[in-house]
């Protein structure tokens, strides 16, 4: 038996989801046509309604609806500060901390020469424009501890501080609560370089 | 029986504890990552790293790239699979310049070396290379001998090194009062221009001495043309990158 094109097409459309293959593609279509109708139509006008409607946010690039995100647009944030992630996750987790006040900009990506991904790839210029608006005073680098990340860092480190902008990075080394006895020996080490006076 | 069979074969293919430097990584399935080592005396390998991207994996934050690793691998194919991953101590994480250096010096590696073929001589060169940049100052200018000396031991073991004590000829030692002309894959033809290099900078960078700045944009270019045969049109595009940083 031949499979009806409409389930194939929908088999394929879900394959464009990261780490799922033929065969999870397959389970899902069959579970969303056979026992979950409703949530498929849900799926469906969903998918439909944050195509037509996101965009990225004028000021800091993240996704939202309006021209302008929530966060970009309080006025009680302290506009001189703004911290650069490198995905819209990153943004929410730091967000959950509670714990910064300023603005943020998402470069959605970073940099892979490796990957063959560079300034271009990301918004780099969008970045600079941000950062230069005369209100930022620090900003502040917020990119993964990766190595693509910190190439990431030093990149954009060199490219505000060209234009005189005072860039900090987020700090680095044993996590809160984090026993010496119990953590990995590299994050140790990168601690002990990396210590600080007191 | 044959359930035995399997198991000493898969014992004469697992490597333990095995010196390796994490090329570069790539997301595999959900949670899984290929990772692209270099290994002491296996060369580059393709190590299958299984669910390393699970937020609990004690392996994650040991598979960093620039990072002294002994890993222990099986498998007979073309893809091996981690078993186990020991992070090194001694050698600082690389950031700024001397992090994008060593970008560099992994994508002439990915660019260059064959999968399966062992290198244990260039594998000491990178690791003192790697050494090198971690240990760098802020000084920009620190990184440029050593990437020229990892890149005439990389062209020494793919056979594109030439004897920097000999004219091209072979026949004579290289003068230092003479001028030469470099020819790459040939070596130094002695010259009259005024463009040409003295033969003294040429025995230093044969005895690895970069002391003299005089001598590190000529091998610099000596360095480049060599590479340039081997690269054939292939962009480097951490070398792009570093052109770009300089423009800022």
């Amino acid at each position: 038996m031949s499979t009806p094109r409409s389930l194939n097409n929908l088999i394929e459309a879900l394959r464009v989801l990261p780490g799922v293959g033929p065969k999870s593609a397959t389970r899902m279509a069959f579970h969303l046509v056979q026992r979950d109708q409703d949530g498929a139509g849900r799926l469906a006008q969903s998918l439909v309604e944050a195509l037509g409607t996101l965009k990225h946010c004028r000021h800091c690039n993240t996704f939202t609806e309006a021209d302008v995100c929530d966060i970009c647009s309080d006025e009680q944030r302290n506009h001189a500060l703004l911290c650069v992630v490198e995905m819209p996750t990153d943004l929410m987790s730091i967000e959950h901390t509670r714990s910064f006040e300023g603005l943020y900009f998402v470069l959605m990506g970073r940099l892979s020469p490796l990957d063959g991904i560079g300034p271009k790839d990301i918004a780099l210029n969008q970045l600079l424009q941000r950062a230069s608006d005369g209100n930022v005073e620090e900003v502040v680098l917020a990119t993964n501890f990766t190595t693509e990340g910190e190439a990431t860092a030093h990149y954009l480190a060199e490219m505000l501080r060209a234009r005189g902008l005072k860039v900090s990075r987020i700090a680095r080394g044993l996590p809160v609560g984090g026993e010496l006895e119990h953590v990995d020996p590299g994050t140790l080490a990168q601690a002990l370089i990396e210590r600080r006076g007191l | 029986m044959a359930k035995g069979g399997a198991k000493d074969r898969g014992a004469k293919n697992r490597i333990n504890d095995h010196p390796a430097f994490v090329l570069h990584q790539y997301a595999y399935r959900e949670t899984s990552r290929l990772l692209d080592v270099f290994t002491r005396d296996y060369g580059r390998q393709t190590i299958y790293a299984r669910g390393v991207q699970r937020p609990g994996s004690q392996v994650r934050s040991v598979l960093l790239s620039f990072q002294p690793l002994l890993l222990s691998w099986f498998g007979a194919g073309e893809v091996k699979t981690l078993h186990a991953a020991n992070w090194q101590p001694g050698l600082p994480q690389l950031s700024g310049l001397p992090l994008l250096c060593a970008f560099y010096i992994n994508e002439l590696l990915q660019n260059l070396l064959i999968k399966d073929e062992p290198h244990p001589d260039l594998f000491v060169a990178y690791f003192d290379a790697i050494k090198a940049l971690a240990l760098c100052s802020a000084d920009a200018r620190e990184v440029e001998p050593i990437l020229r000396l990892f890149e005439k031991a990389l062209l020494l073991e793919l056979g594109l090194g030439l004897d920097w004590q000999s004219e091209a000829d072979g026949l004579s030692a290289i003068n230092p009062m003479q001028r030469y002309q470099f020819v790459a894959q040939h070596g130094f033809v002695p010259s009259e221009a005024i463009d040409a290099c003295s033969g003294h900078l040429i025995l230093q960078f044969a005895g690895n001495d970069m002391r003299d700045e005089a001598l590190w944009p000529w091998a610099k270019a000596w360095m480049r043309q060599s590479l340039a045969l081997l690269l054939g049109d292939r962009v480097l595009h951490t070398r792009q990158l570093l052109l770009d940083l300089q423009r800022i």
